[in-house]
């Protein structure tokens, strides 16, 4: 057999021999020294080296097999020495060569890689630099489709995307050579196994239309199958391992551009919501006085910190020389913007009904607020707790209603602080509400503290709550000042007491002290 | 916060573990939205001895179920309330609104009556 002709390992061999020729010159030197005629490498009947030069070493004394891979490649060959000794150094050295020439095989199968690698990573650069500027799904699918094709050399390609769990896209290329039933199998099927599907389509009803075969590659966004790429009719024969990695380099390239852009139209939406929140923050701080009417008999303070951009609490004043100076606190449930309108609706009917009621006693105004809200609450699930008060100066009665509201403190001047516990269940829970007027005697230097629950459930680093003993020593203490005083005392008082955690619900507090 | 439930005659009752707040919430209302789709008419009671914290999104949830239970001429009626639980559903009066009972047992057989 010529040389010509040999297998690739016998010629790999060849190669360790052109590579090493200096080690295996000192071999057949060594041989020779010990009265060797000739030393020589043959492989499938080829002579691929011998030393003396010329020697034709065709009739040897010894042979020792060069072993890759547990077969034999090649032999060493010695003519003129047989000793048992000779015989075991002959078989080492053997073993020697089989060990170059598995390096040597090793060697090569690294650089076949790396020109594969090298060959992928131009492709993707390729690719990236193609769905770089597309900002639109559709046009990020349509340019995936037609660069796979052209990578993978196949007849077509194809991207889905699924938009829900039961609703998908397609963008195909050059045209659509499958029908969303194939598609729709093949996809529920790599959902399951998250790997790819490798379809023989010979002798199938889709032979007919001239489809071959299909590869079809999951692709994995946020840890679920949310896309795939399909991969139809391999020129000139199968999808082989090679197609197969290229394609997950692919399809691994179009996850990331996928979740990119839908990070990037997120992130739109979201600056969207962002300027309607804003704009929701500058109204519903508008409904917030932040200048107090002035009563006679009572000095006043209110505010309210909602703890997301928008709050579900709310308070109100109506000041009409014609009725009594009447007040409101409320909390409606939830957090964020659907309480905030919630809360807007609220205040606004307390105020219409306490202006236009013949005569708005705070029962009268929470039972006229209930009918006229309870459906909206119950078509949103929603309550408000709601605190409603009176000071009639005259007789400096302070009548108030309370519809599931707390915490409320009244501190006398000369007593010990109480919490004005509800009778009523909140707004929005019964078609009637059940609270009734009540009344007590509010005299110079009583205090009432009416806040939301953002006050009492306040936590610390240890998970307790502020609670209500405590917001009721803080009051006693506080209870000499003025309004304003004892109002900014029991905030930093719950701040500091939360110290650094952020706030978890809002917190809004009017505070009265009679004067 | 974790869902169980088990049968008593006609009755479903919701076991509710663990904190009920605007974070487990909507898992509740989704199954009672589903008992109340299913069952007429809805008679529910939700044991809630393990649980150890209601907010306003869990009470709101709760109202807004039994609103829909008596609607279909049914009623959600509570049962087994711990100490700081109970506090809330005093403060809130809601007490007011729900039939809550001391034990599992009373509520099946205030259901008969």
């Amino acid at each position: 057999m010529s040389k010509a002709n040999l297998s690739q390992d016998a010629r790999m061999l060849s190669a360790v021999i052109s590579g090493q020729r200096g080690q295996f010159k000192s071999m057949a030197d060594a041989w020779i020294t010990t009265g060797a005629k000739s030393f020589s490498v043959w492989a499938e009947g080829a002579q691929l080296a011998a030393w003396p030069k010329g020697v034709d070493g065709i009739k040897p004394s010894m042979r020792a097999p060069i072993r890759l891979n547990g077969g034999d490649v090649g032999e060493l060959w010695v003519e003129g020495i047989g000793t048992p000794a000779a015989e075991k150094t002959l078989i080492a050295e053997a073993g020697f060569v089989s060990r170059l020439a598995r390096m040597e095989k090793e060697l090569m199968g690294m650089t076949e890689r790396l020109i594969d690698t090298q060959d992928q990573l131009l492709a993707v650069y390729g690719l990236t630099e193609a769905t770089r500027n597309h900002l639109e799904m559709d046009d990020l699918m349509v340019q995936l489709a037609e660069k796979s094709t052209e990578l993978i050399a196949c007849e077509g390609a194809f991207l889905l995307f699924k938009e829900s769990t039961n609703n998908f896209k397609i963008k195909h290329h050059p045209a659509t050579l499958l029908d969303d039933e194939l598609i729709q199998s093949c996809l529920d099927k790599v959902s399951e196994t998250k790997s790819e599907l490798l379809l023989n389509l010979d002798e199938t009803e889709y032979s007919r239309a001239g489809l071959r075969n299909l590869l079809f590659m999951p692709i994995i966004i946020r840890d679920e199958v949310s896309a795939a790429l399909g991969l139809v009719n391999k020129k000139d024969g199968d999808f082989l391992f090679p197609d197969i990695r290229l394609a997950r380099v692919i399809a691994e390239h179009t996850g990331s551009r996928m979740e990119h852009l839908i990070l990037f139209q997120e992130s739109i939406e979201k600056s969207k919501l962002q300027v309607e929140a804003d704009l929701a923050q500058k109204v519903q701080l508008r409904l917030l006085p932040k200048k107090f009417p002035k009563v006679e008999g009572i000095d006043l303070w209110a505010g309210s910190e909602p703890a997301s951009q928008v709050g579900g609490d709310f308070y109100a004043f109506v000041s009409n020389p014609s009725r009594p100076f009447t007040f409101c606190v409320g909390d409606v449930s939830g957090k964020g913007m659907p309480a905030a309108l919630l809360m807007a609706m609220c205040r606004t009917v307390m105020r219409t009904k306490t202006n236009v009621t013949p005569t708005p006693t705070p029962e009268v105004i929470m039972d006229e607020c209930n009918s006229e809200l309870y459906d909206d609450f119950t078509e949103v699930s929603m309550f408000a707790t709601v605190f409603v008060g009176q000071f009639h100066k005259e007789d400096r009665k302070l009548m108030y209603a309370n519809a599931g509201h707390s915490p409320v403190i009244y501190c006398p001047f000369d007593g010990q602080p109480v919490l004005l516990e509800a009778d009523g269940t909140a707004l929005g829970v019964l078609p009637e509400s059940l609270a009734e007027d009540q009344a007590l005697h509010f005299r110079k230097g009583d205090v009432l503290v009416v806040a939301t629950d953002g006050f009492s459930e306040a936590s610390n680093h240890d998970d307790e709550l502020f609670g209500y003993d405590r917001l009721l020593k803080v009051i006693k203490m506080l209870s000499k000042k003025p309004a304003r005083d004892i109002f900014e005392g029991l905030y930093e008082t719950i701040s500091n007491f939360s110290a650094g955690r952020p706030q978890d619900d809002d917190q809004t507090m009017i505070v009265l002290k009679g004067i | 916060m974790e869902i169980k439930s088990h049968e008593a005659g006609d009755i479903i009752v919701m076991e509710l573990e663990g904190r009920f707040d605007a974070y487990s919430a909507p898992k509740a209302n989704e199954w009672l939205e589903e008992v109340m789709t299913n069952r007429k008419p809805p008679n529910i009671i939700v044991n809630l001895e393990n649980v150890v914290f209601v907010d306003s999104t869990a009470l709101a949830t709760l109202v807004q179920a039994m609103k829909r239970c008596r609607q279909l001429d049914g009623d959600l009626r509570l049962s087994n309330l711990k100490q700081p639980v109970r506090m809330i559903f005093e403060l809130t009066r809601l007490d007011r609104a729900f039939e809550i009972f001391n034990l599992e047992e009373e509520a099946v057989g205030a259901f008969s009556a």
